[in-house]
């Protein structure tokens, strides 16, 4: 027992300090990817991407000399219940902040400044909601359940509680969330108030339509694409539900539970919310200008390209994932029928997701919160200048260690989820081959993304 | 473990567990599964097979550990050795 004991805590610290050095050697080296963002590198891009592989690579093999199954379970079972003193009153009070919001949006949206930079209904969606909260449900735990104020309203609506077909499984929300990435990237959202504005009653009518029909917590269970964002989010912070109770673990421990998703169609949302980060940044580089001149040149109707592209790089992405699991059967030699593996390893993906979505939008909250802040307060004013946070020169090297942190964490979670799986430590290592090669590729791909110069969007 | 699906080809013949029925392409892994899932309802015999596999996996898993650590340092020394020259 002494010896088992040694062994595991020297795996550990060998473990710790292997993946420390990886981390450092990456974020060594990416720190001159930019002070601001897309600035050029010094060092050549094929170089930076190998770079980039290699380090999720050398990660998995650095956690795959964790073999001890007891140390694993122990590390994700890791944690303690959080006692909410007053829980009813913590709700109330955060639907009528969500409401506030909700209003708030609405009304500047249509009424107030026509800047962008000074509308509250602008920086409140984007720069406290979708960057802001958002950090919040995969860094702190996911409060939108409570704040969403459709949610709310729902409550007082009458519902004809019509069967949710079952057959739609979450489909539908993947759909939305393809369509509302679309219309992000097409249309001037961020920068037309009213625009945002009407999208926000569109979206309003869609939602409380559905919950009509189908009643509120199916709606928001299954079809909500939003909800289902935060809800995947929250399950990587560090405080989240375990049954009824509210529990502290580690990050992204949560994520090897089973039961987050249970079939192709939860992991088809998954690989959609990989894809559509890429796809925000893929379509502002040159390169996207010089795939689409000559299809456009040779009549190939512009407005279609988008959503094109936005599907086949969706398929693409769902496509590979897939071929892996496949791969991953035959190289962990398992009967398990395709969609068991492919529900196990998709969640660790989220960790991806959430680290990529921190080095978007970490930057762009900080440099935007004063003027959030100031509009908040007089929202129907047009100052005519605006504060802007101006973050310091190393900055850019936290966006590239978020990348980094959160392909560890996924390594790591895949890992445990292996070890869960099959019986076999050997068995479980073989079937983490092909998910480590999905991985590899989704990292250059997002880091070929962020290395090319931002150009603006071609045909709109 | 038991609301697992299966899909075994006609012409494979797989070793089941006699407690959930999940089937292994290897004895080996049945002997562990055994171990891992089902540890109070084991008998001799079973405990004993599942302490030799787990043992002979062991072997397995030290010789993975000695290769995963050849290919780190290759990476780590091509790496460095591609960064110096560029």
């Amino acid at each position: 027992m002494m010896r088992e004991n040694q062994q595991r805590i020297t795996q550990l610290i060998v473990s710790v300090l292997l993946l420390i050095l990886a981390a450092g050697t990456v974020s060594a080296h990416g720190a001159s990817l930019s002070s601001g963002s897309r600035e050029p590198i010094r060092v050549p891009t094929w170089l930076f991407l190998s770079t980039g592989g290699a380090a999720v690579g050398a990660s998995f093999l650095l956690a795959s000399f964790v073999t001890d199954r007891q140390f694993i379970r122990q590390l994700h079972q890791w944690g303690f219940p959080i006692h909410a003193e007053n829980s009813h009153v913590a709700v109330t009070a955060g639907r009528v902040l969500g409401l506030v919001g909700y209003v708030t949006v609405l009304v500047i949206g249509f009424i107030g400044p026509s800047t962008p930079q000074t509308n509250a209904a602008i920086l409140l969606v984007w720069v406290g909601w979708w960057a802001g909260l958002a950090m919040t449900s995969y860094l702190v735990g996911n409060t939108w359940q409570t704040l969403n104020p459709l949610s709310t309203i729902a409550l007082v609506l009458p519902s004809l509680n019509r069967r949710y077909p079952d057959s739609y499984g979450a489909w539908p929300s993947v759909i939305g969330l393809l369509a509302l990435i679309w219309i992000e990237v097409i249309s001037p959202l961020a920068a037309d108030p009213q625009l945002l504005a009407t999208a926000v009653v569109a979206y309003s009518v869609v939602t409380l339509f559905g919950v009509v029909i189908f009643g509120r917590d199916t709606w928001f269970d299954k079809a909500d694409p939003v909800e289902r964002v935060f809800r995947y989010y929250g399950r990587v912070a560090p405080i989240g539900k375990t049954g009824r109770k509210i529990k502290f673990r580690l990050f992204g421990m949560d994520l090897s539970v089973p039961r987050l998703v249970d079939d192709f169609d939860e992991v088809a949302f998954i690989i959609a919310l990989l894809w559509g980060t890429t796809f925000d940044g893929f379509v502002t580089t040159p390169g996207w200008r010089t795939l689409t001149e000559p299809l456009v040149a040779g009549g190939f109707p512009p407005q279609v390209l988008y959503p094109v592209a936005l599907l086949a790089g969706f398929g693409l992405f769902f496509g590979i994932y897939l071929i892996a699991v496949e791969l991953s059967r035959r190289t962990a030699e398992t009967y398990l029928q395709s969609r068991m593996v492919a529900v196990q390893f998709a969640p660790p993906l989220l960790a991806i997701a959430a680290g990529y979505h921190f080095a978007h939008y970490l930057g762009y909250f900080l440099e935007l919160a004063p003027a959030l802040w100031l509009a908040l307060l007089s929202p129907f004013s047009d100052p005519g200048t605006v504060p802007v946070y101006q973050p310091p020169s190393w900055f850019g090297g936290v966006g590239i260690a978020a990348v980094v942190i959160g392909h560890l964490v996924a390594i790591w979670v895949a890992h445990a989820a292996a070890y869960d799986l099959f019986p076999s430590r050997i068995q479980a290592i073989r079937s983490q081959y092909p998910f480590i090669a999905v991985m590899v590729f989704y990292t250059m791909t997002s880091l070929w993304v962020i290395t090319r110069p931002e150009v603006a969007l071609p045909y709109i | 473990m038991s609301n697992h699906e299966y899909t075994i080809g006609e012409d494979q013949s797989p070793h089941l567990c006699e407690y959930c029925g999940r089937p292994f392409s290897q004895q080996e892994w049945l002997d562990l599964h055994r171990g891992l899932e089902h540890p109070n309802e084991l008998s001799e015999e079973h405990i004993s097979a599942f302490q030799t596999a787990y043992e002979a996996e062991e072997g397995e898993l030290g010789r993975f550990r000695l290769r995963a650590l050849g290919v780190l340092i290759l990476l780590y020394f091509c790496l460095l050795m591609v960064y110096a020259l560029v």
